[in-house]
């Protein structure tokens, strides 16, 4: 079901074409756009002239061309579904922390920078065609990192300085030439990176014929940056190639994955084992292999890590202009007066009302992290009660320090995890399944307590079962292929493991609802922190005695305690690579403000209740969807 | 003339770990054709200068003195005098490069040009042309007979099936002979890049015809298939640069077969341009091989001129 009014931000530098990537499907599902461009060319000016004539339909597209300054005011417009917002980091972090809680639903999609790795059994000459398709051309859109492996870098250094001697810049109508230019604030940039990294050591290569007027910038090649200076960890700006060594292929992943972009990258090898297991282990978007800058409507391309989590293109593309049918409308949860400095920071301590009587209760259960149930760092634990008010039983209380244990637990355990293939993953869950089924009467009594008729506990925990070896089977195989229009050459689509997901039950269907989080988290590969539901968390560490014996250490870990303020803890938490949340409205407007700091995916629930038990909101695919990200192979064939 | 290559000792490990990715080339190659156009009057003088590459060819079954006769004044006086006299280049003295014949024909070729009052080289074909399937005896035998005959430059074959099979070092023997037996005649590699099978095979067969001592290097026979073509191009021009940058000898580069047009042939020389600089395109370092090109280049300066397309008939037969 299509989403709604699309507002639309785009950056001056984007050209007409990147424009229509992202204006048509929109309107291909059925929405309308209210596009918002910089004044500084005149591509908007073309845009409005061609929804003007779109006859029939006046007022799909609306073109506003305006300074950066009216961003929040169209964000934040009453009748917008959706807000997606091309262009740089800063800008992209602050309306998403300015439209936490509105109804519009925020996409970003940030950065422009790229990669390149050339190792040593590539085509040298090819690759540095490759850097100048991607940083000293048109169509490249920013700067590019460029790792090339220690044993030929005397070699390529030699062929880029060759090649960018050659390089022709000037205006675009001149026809003979390479690059143009992109405005001066683009060429402010520019010359403030060159100039600080020449401070700091940098050797800085400049060549190519190109005008010396203001708004064009001659190519350059940086080397020998230090990677710890203030340099090496900004984005790279258009047309600067920054040029590092690496010794091996496995060197090389850590390098390329150590920085927090994730927007495209190449690979260039001649032997096909490396390059697709490089491919395979960069955390970006879209990798070519022996390729660079290919771009086709019908394949997905976006980004991960700070690059943003939006898609244009493909089926992902016009996953992001659609909602699951039958969900309403979002509705704004906005508080003004939500203090986001103090939201959750401090737990509020219950005392107890006064002696306890009846019989003893079992001792406390602890936190379920790393495999195993340990007690809580605040060493207190607090009473669940259970519906006619009687205790229930004492679960530990979780702190920050707690959080931060299981969430290094969950990627400890996490490259294990990933690299299971879909079945060994189907096994286990289908092994925890079964155990469910085993405690049957236990869990079905204990919801008893909490108020649920036993035909329908029993229910819940068939459902429950069934969900996990749904999801099991589910677990879809590693890539399929794309048709694309003019290459010789599979480019697959990948759905790969977002990482360490943390998930906020709700407090209604305790089990079922927790189940029905875990199963798609887990199938896709991810590693969990769950914050069980804070009514009656006793289920989800019932559960947790089965996972203890059946799954890895640190595969999913259970922190009960005060939920706001382990919210706070998890959302603020920078290697936490998405976060479910599914409590109170205020909660949700601080999940989507904090998510601001490394820009993880959020899906929230501003405090509208879910049916857990129907198919579509339980088990829908919208958890498959959001369970997983994509990345796109490009494969060109040849020899 | 420029002096000879001498050539290099034999080292495998130039050509041990080169890996050609040919979709990538073949990306450069649409590019080159997109990104450089030339316009107006320097497209003008870019044909004239395209003019004194060619080596003005005729190598069929039924060649005899006549044609051959023809061919040569052709080179002579490849543009009509009034064009050119339009263009003030009619005193700059342009000529084709060379004017290329078959072994026989080399004398009735020499004779001509001498009849002519032009001292344009006249380059023999040799060893086996085109497809070089003879016994080396008689390939260099054809070689030396030529050479005798007056041919100043060579253009040999090299054995493909040395290539197919991985023989280098055989491969440099042979070429080597072949250098030896030309004497001081220049000598022209054809590698036959069409049957060569991969791009990979093409440098290495590029790098090993220049450590053995070839002046030139040639794309191809104009025989073959697939003749020359610009991923094929990139490749070898960039076996020149390097070969270049290990031993400071310039060697040539000589595109042959289906070069027809003359905007075709105005992107051969920006490729040549673009990978090896401005100090290649001179005849000494660089020719095209072709026969109808001129035809369709005079007919471009016609238009230049006029401002009207001529007919084929309106220009002087090659």
């Amino acid at each position: 079901m299509r989403t709604g009014v699309i507002g639309l931000i785009l950056p001056p530098t984007f050209s007409f074409l990147e424009m229509m990537w992202r204006i048509c499907p929109a309107l291909a599902v059925g929405c309308t756009v209210v596009a918002l461009v910089p004044p500084a060319s005149p591509t908007p000016l073309l845009l409005a002239q061609l929804s003007g004539e779109l006859g029939p339909f006046p007022g799909i597209l609306n073109v506003i061309s305006g300074s950066a300054s009216l961003v929040p005011v169209l964000a934040s417009q009453p009748g917008i579904q959706k807000v997606a917002f091309c262009g740089a980091l800063e800008e992209g972090r602050a309306l998403r922390r300015s439209l936490a809680g509105e109804c519009a639903e925020l996409g970003l999609a940030l950065g422009t920078e790229s990669l390149l790795l050339l190792t040593d059994t590539a085509d040298i000459d090819s690759a540095v065609e490759g850097v100048v398709d991607a940083a000293w051309s048109d169509r490249g859109p920013g700067g590019l990192r460029l790792l090339i492996q220690e044993s030929v870098w005397d070699e390529a250094m030699r062929r880029l300085q060759e090649r960018m001697g050659r390089l022709r810049s000037g205006r675009g109508l001149d026809g003979a030439v390479d690059m143009g230019a992109r405005g001066a604030a683009a060429c402010d940039l520019v010359q403030r990176f060159v100039r600080e990294a020449q401070s700091q050591g940098a050797q800085v290569l400049q060549a190519g014929d190109v005008p010396s007027e203001r708004p064009f910038y001659p190519p350059t090649l940086v080397s020998n940056l230090p990677p710890a200076s203030p340099c090496a960890q900004v984005e790279v700006p258009w047309p600067v190639v920054v040029a590092s060594p690496f010794r091996t292929a496995k060197e090389a992943l850590l390098v390329a994955n150590g920085t927090p972009r994730g927007g495209s990258a190449s690979v260039w090898s001649e032997r096909l084992g490396q390059a697709l297991e490089l491919g395979y282990g960069l955390q970006v978007g879209t990798v070519w292999i022996n390729a660079h800058g290919l771009r086709d409507p019908s394949v997905p391309t976006g980004g991960c890590k700070e690059s943003g989590c939006s898609w244009h293109g493909g089926p992902d593309g016009l996953y992001e202009y659609l909602r699951p049918s039958g969900t309403p409308a979002r509705l704004s949860c906005l508080s003004k007066n939500l203090n986001y400095d103090t939201f959750g920071l401090a737990v509020p301590s219950t005392l107890p009302a006064g002696p306890e009587i009846g019989p003893s209760p079992a001792p406390p259960y602890g936190l379920f992290i790393g495999g195993r149930f340990q007690a809580p760092g605040a060493r207190s634990s607090k009473p669940i009660r259970d519906s006619s008010g009687n205790l229930h039983g004492y679960v530990a209380e979780g702190g920050a320090k707690d959080i931060r244990g299981a969430v290094e637990a969950a990627h400890q355990a996490f490259p294990g995890w990933a690299g299971q293939s879909p079945g060994a993953r189907a096994a286990l869950l289908w092994a925890l399944a079964a155990a469910l089924e085993r405690r049957k009467s236990t869990l079905a009594s204990r919801l008893e307590r909490q108020g649920v008729e036993l035909k329908a506990a029993e229910a819940e925990v068939e459902l429950s079962a069934r969900r996990l070896r749904a999801w099991g089977a589910r677990v879809q195989a590693q890539g399929h292929t794309l048709q694309v229009a003019g290459l010789r050459g599979p480019v697959l689509r990948l759905r790969e493991p977002l990482g360490v997901l943390a998930v906020v039950c709700p407090d209604e269907w305790p089990l079922l609802a927790f189940v029905s989080l875990l199963a798609p988290a887990l199938a896709y590969g991810n590693t969990v922190v769950t914050v069980p539901s804070a009514a009656c968390p006793l289920l989800a560490l019932e559960v947790c005695q089965d996972m203890a014996t059946l799954f890895p250490a640190g595969l999913a870990n259970v922190v009960t305690g005060d939920r706001d303020h382990l919210t706070r803890c998890l959302a603020l938490h920078q290697d936490v690579q998405a976060m479910w949340y599914f409590g109170s409205a205020q909660g949700s407007q601080f999940v989507e403000w904090a998510s601001a700091g490394n820009l993880k995916p959020v899906w929230a629930s501003r405090g509208c209740p879910r049916a857990w038990d129907q198919e579509a909101e339980g088990a829908g695919p919208e958890l498959g969807l959001r369970a997983a990200r994509t990345k796109a192979l490009w494969l060109p064939m040849g020899d | 003339m420029s002096a000879h290559n001498r050539g290099t000792e034999l080292d495998l490990s130039w050509i041990s770990k080169i890996q050609v990715n040919h979709p990538a080339v073949l990306r450069r190659a649409e590019q080159i054709q997109a990104r450089r156009t030339v316009k107006k009057e320097w497209q003008a003088a870019w044909l004239l200068k395209a003019v004194t590459f060619i080596d003005l060819t005729t190598l069929s079954g039924d060649d005899t003195s006549s044609n051959i006769q023809r061919l040569c004044y052709k080179a002579k006086y490849p543009i009509r005098e009034d064009l050119l006299k339009a263009l003030n280049m009619h005193d700059k003295g342009i000529t084709t490069a060379a004017v290329c014949v078959y072994p026989a024909r080399v004398c009735d070729a020499v004779k001509a040009l001498k009849a002519a009052g032009c001292n344009i080289p006249v380059a023999s074909v040799a060893t086996g042309f085109p497809a070089g399937q003879t016994h080396l005896k008689t390939r260099l035998e054809e070689i030396r007979l030529a050479v005798e005959d007056g041919a100043t430059e060579i253009d040999v074959v090299i054995n493909r099936s040395l290539v197919l099979t991985g023989q280098w070092e055989a491969l440099y023997d042979e070429i080597r002979q072949f250098r030896k037996a030309c004497g001081e005649a220049h000598l022209k590699t054809i590698l036959a890049t069409g049957e060569l099978g991969s791009l990979t095979n093409v440098y290495k067969a590029s790098m090993i015809a220049m450590m053995a001592g070839s002046d030139f290097i040639k794309t191809s026979t104009g025989k073959e298939t697939v003749n020359a073509t610009f991923p094929v191009a990139i490749v070898m021009l960039r076996a020149i640069r390097d070969f270049f940058w290990k031993t400071g000898n310039k060697i040539g580069f000589k595109p042959a077969g289906g070069i027809r047009s003359a905007k075709d042939s105005l992107a051969w020389l920006s490729l040549v341009k673009e990978e090896l600089g401005d100090e290649w395109l001179k005849p000494e370092l660089f020719r095209i091989g072709a026969s109808t090109l001129l035809s369709d280049i005079e007919r471009q300066i016609y238009h230049h001129v006029t401002g009207r397309y001529a007919a084929y008939h309106d220009l002087p037969m090659s």
